[in-house]
């Protein structure tokens, strides 16, 4: 098996995307792999952009610094749709992602439902392998 | 010619405070037909919740269920722009059963022009998911009813963001052709001129994707170079079309540069396709500014009515005259690729 090349996360700025984000970075870390952290830009966005589109949220950015990251394998990539749909899409090309890494839970989503779960859509869509970080979980 | 149209029904109990896609839209759409002073020529039909059998030619039937239960619960936000309340299942029922109707009423009188003055909208419900502020797929609910009874139905859906809920529910309907026009890049960021068909319906998948500014001309090109040529040799029994009015102007949402007068002008172009009276209706689907959805709606039905020119005039200037040209030239390469792929499996 070739080693991971490249590893997307998607990214709402909640608090389970941020342990996600940790969690690909340390197993980023020891590879070569870089890290792709995806934002999914919706249609309540045209009315005022959350994230920079050219700039990585300095809160992602201070993730890497906490995670000891080389920045240069940390890249920000924002791209119009749903969560779902935008990550399935970051597993071809240009990003071509062997890895998905999401977050449980996103913002706003309704415990003991499976309606609306990115990640729940994304397992059961994606060619590629997906790694559901659960919510509240606890780097070691 | 009447217009049909669905009655009213409650639906002030889908709403989200602060969220374009609220009731104060179907208030604009009715007060546009009003603006027509049709008198006897509307015809108004009672609509009702679309059945379980009804919406599961379309959804699966886990993804009915548990929308459902969750607004029984109370509902709460969906995704990042849909939410969903308690009564938010019974108006989506009503939403899909409105547009069935007016289709049922349009192919009794065998005359007239439907108007599906509902909400929520519905191009972006995918078979399983619900996104894009939609929950159900009203027009492909009515379309798959036209499809049990043997039409051949033409959607266009001229909503500003691509119907990416229509076209996978029919990806591989060869009877059903399917053809948008949209801003690209924007939301669901699907819809380039490549994505052509399924094996079964190549070429049953007809996008034309659009700048950010983007003008009236360049639509009415793309409708006339790119999409005309395959409607006429589908031939379609039947038209819907997914009417959107957030390509105006002055909506919020999107940055198209259109006005009134170019939807009347699209509505027209479109109406030309239905192979006779009756078998035309329309489904609102997007539109955010209140003023430019009542005229642009207005403009529209008096269109298809043949009423006359609108007095908000037509757009032009906006992009790059080659545009079409370049969407054309990727969809034919799209469909050699595809082709050539069916070939050597054929032969394999």
């Amino acid at each position: 098996m070739t080693p991971l090349q490249s590893i997307v996360v998607g990214y709402d700025g909640s608090p389970d995307a941020d342990t996600a984000v940790r969690w690909a970075l340390r197993l980023a870390t020891p590879t070569s792999a870089s890290v792709t952290v995806v934002h999914a830009t919706g249609i309540l966005e045209h009315l005022g952009t959350r994230f920079s589109r050219d700039q990585t949220p300095p809160a992602l950015v201070a993730i890497a610094k906490e995670c000891e990251f080389d920045e240069g394998r940390l890249h920000w990539f924002v791209d119009e749709g749903d969560a779902c749909s935008v990550l399935l899409r970051a597993a071809g090309p240009p990003i071509a992602a062997d890895l998905l890494v999401v977050g449980s839970r996103g913002q706003g989503k309704r415990a003991g439902f499976l309606l609306g779960s990115t990640s729940l859509e994304v397992t059961k869509h994606a060619a590629t392998p997906v790694v559901v970080v659960p919510s509240g979980y606890a780097l070691p | 010619m009447v217009l049909v149209v669905n009655g009213a029904y409650d639906d002030a109990g889908h709403a989200d405070p602060g969220h374009p896609e609220r009731p104060d839209r179907v208030t604009a759409a009715r007060a546009a037909v009003r603006d027509l002073h049709l008198e006897g020529d509307l015809v108004v039909v009672d609509p009702y919740a679309a059945t379980r059998r009804e919406l599961a030619r379309v959804h699966d039937g886990g993804y009915l269920d548990e929308l459902g239960a969750y607004c029984y619960e109370g509902g709460g936000d969906i995704d990042q722009d849909t939410y969903a309340t308690f009564d938010s299942w019974s108006i989506a029922r009503h939403a899909a059963g409105g547009g069935l109707s007016v289709i049922r009423e349009l192919q009794r009188r065998n005359d007239g022009v439907g108007f599906v003055a509902a909400r929520p909208p519905g191009h972006h419900a995918l078979a399983d998911r619900a996104m894009g502020f939609c929950l159900l797929n009203n027009v492909a609910v009515a379309a798959a009813e036209l499809l049990a009874r043997g039409e051949r139905v033409l959607i266009v859906d001229w909503d500003v963001h691509h119907g990416n809920g229509t076209q996978q529910i029919f990806w591989d309907e060869p009877d059903v052709l399917y053809v948008s026009t949209h801003q690209w890049p924007l939301f669901p960021g699907s819809g380039s001129a490549s994505e052509v068909g399924g094996t079964h319906a190549l070429d049953r998948t007809v996008n034309i994707p659009l700048p950010p500014g983007a003008t009236g001309d360049v639509v009415r090109r793309g409708l006339e170079e790119v999409a005309a040529p395959v409607i006429d040799a589908f031939r379609p029994t039947w038209v819907l079309v997914s009417a959107g009015f957030d390509a105006h102007r002055a909506d919020p949402l999107a940055d198209l540069q259109l006005t009134s007068g170019d939807f009347a002008e699209m509505a027209r172009s479109v109406a030309g396709f239905a192979p006779g009276p009756g078998r035309l209706a329309l489904f609102l689907e997007g539109g955010y500014d209140l003023d430019a959805l009542r005229s642009s709606i207005r403009s529209t039905l008096s269109a298809v009515l043949g009423g006359s020119r609108d007095a908000d005039g037509l757009s032009h200037g906006g992009t790059d005259t080659e545009h079409v040209a370049k969407v054309q030239r990727d969809r034919v390469a799209a469909l050699d690729m595809a082709r050539s792929i069916d070939d050597e499996e054929t032969t394999l």
